[in-house]
């Protein structure tokens, strides 16, 4: 084995899975989820034994397009740190997450074709990770989109599941648009599509400052949409509607953080346009504290889940925006893809228990019924709300200290969202595991398979412990802001946050049989979808005299009847010169005989 | 004397009579006699060019004239095969007139 | 190493002793003699690989070339004749049903037996480079073609299409020959190297002479490739000819006669007095093509017959790389093309016969509610027509991008423009049949559609390959010329 073929192996043997599945996988269910597992715990295997390896040879690309030498596209690998630890976490907690679906979907219907999904999604996920030009990452980028609707979409008899899948396609759509705007426009600058060629092409940019900060912009509008920043982050809720385990890998610990990955992977051009930075950290900003505003008032156990990964990307994507290297950010997207995973895992094993009740108000009491799903969760939540010392403890304040130091006002919001995010997680746990049985579901829930139990343990473990300094060199080479410059009442603030919000959790909710407050705001989602809808219907009801007169007559009429009866008539009226009759055949073959030699005669 | 003007013009009206006959006769034997009519124009060319455009060592061109064997083996295949269809045309359809074939069309 | 003529001499001594087998009752079962076909085709398909330097006297004499283009063409048909042989095994109880004969099975023999001489003929033709040769090798595929086309003695319909080719195929072999006497006359070459070489010290006088030679060999070989306005025939024989049959002239007959065309029209692309008014030619009769191909499809409603349009609008996309021939690329694009083509064009009647037979009928009305029938073969068919059409990740799709690209470079604007607005109504088109299959119910008592394994088998492998290459093109353009 070399270095130059396991990202190879570790790329292709998910596909190979997902093509077996297909052909094969109908003749039984263990067969497929066997192969999934498999070729998720081979990528796992490989993707460690790389990251040991401190020697990697040079990658070997295949020419894909050959257009001359302005645009030859290949198919290559970039193997350096930043994707040797992606690719840890992709197909780790993959395979965890593929061997609790064997558990979870158990009495699910079509289940041969959900692993064929999941693996085509890993495939799909591997080949941005690796991707080494912003081609074969925009392809990988849209068959992702694609698995991902598959599988959103996975109960596609179920009105919403099919909707939301839509719905996530559609708005990511609009991000797309502009990343393939923004690949457009550093093409036609530097001529090249590749990472390296772009990086080296550099300092021919300093001339123009706009035009790449523009470019920027509109490569970001890509991670807006894959990562769900505001305000294209309405479909991640929605997405909840899959699997669970789809929710957990894709929505929380992979796919939508592909975005920030996409944004590390371009981090060296990101330095030198600092105004594109700029824009990047507001977005991110804003994204954390208003998601987590959004959190505290959800009642599906997945919907606050999705709004704290909203949030927590917001951290990510602060930190591309704020820290002097895309370490602080990737250090995030590690600790969050382990905690995240586990929170979704752990409440899709509460949902199983529940016979997929998502309401938590329902529940109730859970903390005998499911001991160990609790235990987990208490580690996945811990780390989550930054409780000292657990992983999302060092990552999330690495990132805020930055914040603070760079753009204060974005700090401290990141440090309120931080109170929020430790109020709406110990809100959900308590609600869910303490208090009385609120239904006839929550009494007789019971525990899980070991197939699903198993998994979440594992994840436990770095979830709690993966940010501890002596854990997290090994993986990143982190910057520390100057003690002295951070300002003092940062770290006393972030612990109060931290217990206040705990606490007042705790207060309010601790024997709750309802929800104490009521703010629609926050309820509501600060109005956000509904304004998108209102956008939609009414605006477009509003001017819909206008516009219906105008799709009627000119684009129904004019762009498309007449062309389209046009040509029908054209090719109608074309079809009587096949008349049938050969004389006739002889009569226009001789006519065309003496048209061409009137045109090569003619002087 | 003939030149090679007139060799040509006649190749030329052979080649026009049996372009003639295949667009306004209405029999498909008689089209088809036109058409070897028209081989028959081309080989007649060949064969008065490769006779008056010699070579540098003053023998004709004899490429021409194996090309014009080829043409009359071929034309006699062609005939063979084509009679052929016809005659099953005639035996199915009774009838060797090209008005009556028409079903395939539009 | 093999001699290349051997690659000929051998399909020609394979049709004799398949002849000889069926005369004699070797073979119990006709289908037999279709497997020895493909058998001793694939043989000389694997000879293809081990060819020695051209030694042999044709070479020597300028008759006849092995060059990569026409390695690559000899292959290109060898694998269509495995494929229409294939497709004939599929389609035989049709041919035993409307051939007349004295006990059952008799007279469809010869039916895999022609298509083993078109082969040489169609091999050999690549090959020409003289126009005795190149005469020779397209009257044998022709003439081969007369039968095979009218072989189905019980239906009027192939008779009908059998006489109406055989009167238009021999009127283009009248203006064909004609041409070559002036060529003849003005060159005093039939040798294409030898007319290239001579061809700028024709004196200008001469030139009207070679033109018009030149037109008529167009005339002629439009006919084959179906231009428009020499097409007329395509639709008709396409409709009436046994559907292999049909395949093969789709996709065979017209490669062969646009590579003849190439070599042909080569020579004359160096001179400028002969190149602009080539250029002119090539460029409206691409433009005819496309539009009269492109717009008479729509009204259709039989399948053989939009895809015999549809093979028409085709050769409206070949003919614009011909047009663009000046650029570096655009000899590629053409060859990228066919080679799609064929994929695409034997997936759509591989599919078709199995189909005809379940439904008794080549309508697109006689696809409907495929898809809950036969889910593979709609899928298959989808495939075909999306590639068809030019979907992206398909290889029609780079087939086409090469072809626009190659016509971009060149400055051809206005082909460019008619290609994307014809591409456009070709998805309207083809999506009749996708429609059919999908949407429209099914008949009351139909069920799954019957098919041999090896219809499946060359089904799934064309399919992949047009999703292979319509991801990873590269693969094949490395392969080109």
């Amino acid at each position: 084995m070399s270095t130059q073929t396991a990202p190879w192996i570790i790329l292709f043997s998910p596909l190979a899975a997902a093509v077996l599945i297909f052909l094969i996988g109908r003749f039984s269910k263990t067969l497929s989820a066997g192969l999934a597992i498999l070729s998720a715990a081979t990528g796992c295997f490989l993707s460690w034994w790389l990251f040991r390896q401190t020697e990697v040879a040079p990658q070997l690309s295949l020419e894909w397009l050959n257009f001359g030498p302005e645009l030859t596209i290949t198919i290559g690998i970039t193997l350096d740190h930043l994707s040797k630890v992606m690719l840890l976490v992709v197909t780790t907690i993959s395979t965890l997450v593929f061997i609790y679906s064997t558990g979870y979907m158990r009495d699910e219907e079509g289940y041969t074709r959900f692993f064929a999904g999941l693996s085509l999604f890993l495939f799909s996920m591997l080949g941005i990770v690796l991707a080494d030009n912003f081609v074969m990452m925009f392809i990988f980028w849209e068959l992702v989109g694609v698995s991902s609707y598959i599988l959103i979409g996975h109960y596609y008899s179920k009105d919403s599941a099919a909707d939301a899948g839509k719905q996530a396609f559609i708005v990511n759509r609009i991000g797309d648009f502009g990343f393939m705007l923004g690949i457009l426009l550093l093409w036609s600058a530097t001529g090249t599509v590749a990472f390296s060629g772009l990086l080296s092409a550099i300092p021919g940019f300093e001339g123009a400052p706009v035009y790449l900060t523009v470019a920027c912009v509109l490569v970001f509008m890509g991670t807006v949409g894959k990562s769900a920043q505001m305000p294209l982050h309405v479909w991640l809720p929605n997405s909840m509607e899959g699997p669970t385990p789809v929710s957990s890998l894709l929505h929380a610990a992979t796919m939508v953080a592909a975005g920030v990955y996409m944004l590390a992977r371009i981090f060296p051009i990101l330095e030198v346009v600092p105004d594109a930075r700029e824009i990047i950290a507001w977005v991110g900003g804003i994204t954390c504290f208003c998601a987590a505003l959004m959190a505290t008032q959800q009642n599906d156990i997945k919907r606050i889940l999705a709004y704290s990964t909203i949030s927590q990307l917001g951290y990510m994507v602060l930190g591309i925006g704020v820290a002097p290297t895309s370490s602080e950010a990737m250090f995030h997207l590690f600790t969050h893809a382990c905690f995240k995973c586990l929170l979704f895992l752990a409440a899709g094993s509460v949902m199983i228990a529940m016979h997929h009740e998502t309401d938590m108000w329902h529940m109730g009491g859970l903390r005998k019924k499911t001991p160990v799903t609790m235990i987990c969760f208490i580690a996945g939540m811990l780390a989550l709300s930054g409780c000292p010392f657990t992983s999302g403890y060092f990552s999330k304040d690495l990132i805020i200290e930055w914040a603070v130091l760079k753009i204060p006002f974005l700090g401290w919001l990141a440090a309120a969202a931080a109170g929020l995010t430790a109020f709406y997680i110990f809100r959900e746990f308590f609600v869910v595991f303490f208090g009385k049985a609120r239904s006839e579901h929550a009494e007789h829930a019971h525990e899980q398979p070991v197939s699903m139990l198993v998994p979440m343990l594992i994840l436990a473990v770095p979830a709690l412990f993966a940010g501890l300094p002596m854990i997290q060199e090994h993986f990143f080479t982190l910057s520390h802001p100057d003690a002295h410059a951070v300002p003092h009442l940062l770290h006393p603030f972030l612990y109060a946050m931290f217990f206040g919000g705990a606490g007042l959790a705790a207060l309010l909710y601790f024997k709750a049989e309802k929800d104490p407050v009521s703010i629609p705001l926050f309820a509501n989602r600060l109005y956000i979808d509904d304004v998108y809808f209102w956008f939609v219907n009414k605006i477009q009801g509003g001017g819909s005299i206008v516009l219906s007169w105008a799709d009627r007559w000119v684009v129904d009429l004019v762009i498309v009847q007449v062309p389209s009866k046009l040509t029908w008539a054209c090719g109608f009226a074309l079809r009587f010169l096949q008349i049938g009759s050969i004389q006739a055949y002889a009569f226009f073959f001789g006519a065309g005989v003496v048209g061409l030699l009137y045109i090569m005669l003619s002087k | 004397m003939p030149t090679l003007a007139h060799y040509l013009l006649v190749s030329g009206l052979l080649f026009s009579l049996g372009l003639a006959g295949v667009l306004l006769r209405r029999n498909i034997l008689i089209i088809f006699m036109g058409l070897e009519l028209m081989l028959n124009a081309a080989n007649l060319s060949l064969v008065a060019f490769s006779r008056f455009n010699l070579l540098p060592n003053g023998l004709p061109n004899y490429n021409a004239q194996v090309l014009v064997f080829f043409i009359i083996t071929v034309a006699a295949a062609e005939v063979a095969v084509g009679l052929a269809i016809i005659v099953a045309l005639f035996r199915a359809k009774q009838t060797t007139h090209v008005e009556d074939l028409n079903t395939l069309k539009f | 190493m093999i001699d290349p003529v051997f690659l000929e001499v051998s399909v020609v001594v394979l049709g004799i002793f398949l002849l000889m087998a069926e005369a004699f009752g070797l073979a119990k079962e006709k289908s037999t003699l279709a497997w020895w076909a493909i058998g001793g085709l694939a043989a000389v398909f694997i000879g293809t690989f081990f060819i020695g330097p051209n030694s042999n006297s044709f070479e020597v004499s300028g008759f006849y070339v092995v060059d990569g283009l026409s390695l690559f063409f000899k292959r290109f048909v060898l694998i269509s004749t495995i494929l229409v042989l294939v497709m004939s095994v599929d389609y035989l109880p049709i041919v035993q049903r409307l051939v007349p004969a004295e006990r059952p099975g008799a007279g469809s023999g010869e039916f895999f037996i022609l298509p083993v001489f078109t082969c040489a003929g169609l091999m050999w033709m690549v090959s020409a480079t003289d126009f005795i040769m190149i005469f020779c090798a397209l009257e044998l595929v022709t003439i081969s073609f007369y039968i095979q086309v009218a072989y189905l003695r019980r239906s009027m319909s192939s008779l009908e299409a059998g006489t109406k080719y055989l009167i238009l195929g021999a009127l283009s072999t009248g203006f064909l020959v004609y041409g070559i006497t002036w060529f003849f006359g003005a060159t005093g070459q039939t040798n294409l190297v030898a007319i290239r070489e001579v061809l700028p010290l024709i004196p200008v006088a001469n030139h009207p002479a070679i033109l018009f030679g030149l037109a008529l060999v167009l005339v002629a070989l439009g006919f084959k490739i179906a231009a428009v306005p020499f097409q007329f025939w395509v639709p008709d024989v396409y409709q009436g000819a046994p559907t292999p049959v049909t395949a093969y002239l789709a996709v065979a007959s017209k490669a062969a006669g646009f590579l003849v065309l190439i070599r042909v029209l080569e020579p004359f692309f160096t001179v400028p007095s002969f190149q602009n008014k080539l250029f002119l030619a090539l460029v409206l009769l691409a433009l005819l093509t496309l539009v009269f191909g492109n717009l008479a499809a729509i009204p259709q409603t039989n399948f053989k017959r939009l895809l015999g349009y549809s093979s028409i609008a085709h050769a409206g996309y070949l003919l614009m790389g011909l047009a663009a021939i000046g650029d570096a690329f655009a000899g590629g694009a053409v060859v990228f093309y066919l080679s799609g083509y064929l994929l695409m064009t034997f997936l759509a009647f591989l599919i078709l016969v199995p189909v005809t037979k379940a439904s008794g009928g080549d309508d697109i009305a006689h696809f409907n509610g495929l898809a809950r029938r036969s889910p593979g073969l709609a899928l298959a068919m989808l495939i075909a027509a999306a590639s068809l059409a030019g979907v992206p990740f398909t290889v029609g799709f780079f087939g086409k991008f090469f072809i626009f690209e190659a016509a971009m470079n060149q400055g051809l604007y206005l082909l460019v423009l008619a290609g994307i607005v014809t591409v456009a109504s070709g998805f309207y088109y083809y999506f009749k049949v996708i429609r059919a299959m999908y949407w429209q119910p099914a008949p009351e008592d139909a069920g799954p559609v019957a098919i041999t394994k090896t219809s499946s088998v060359a089904i799934f492998i064309l399919a992949m390959l047009i999703l292979i290459l319509g991801v990873y093109p590269q693969l094949l353009i490395g392969m080109l010329p």
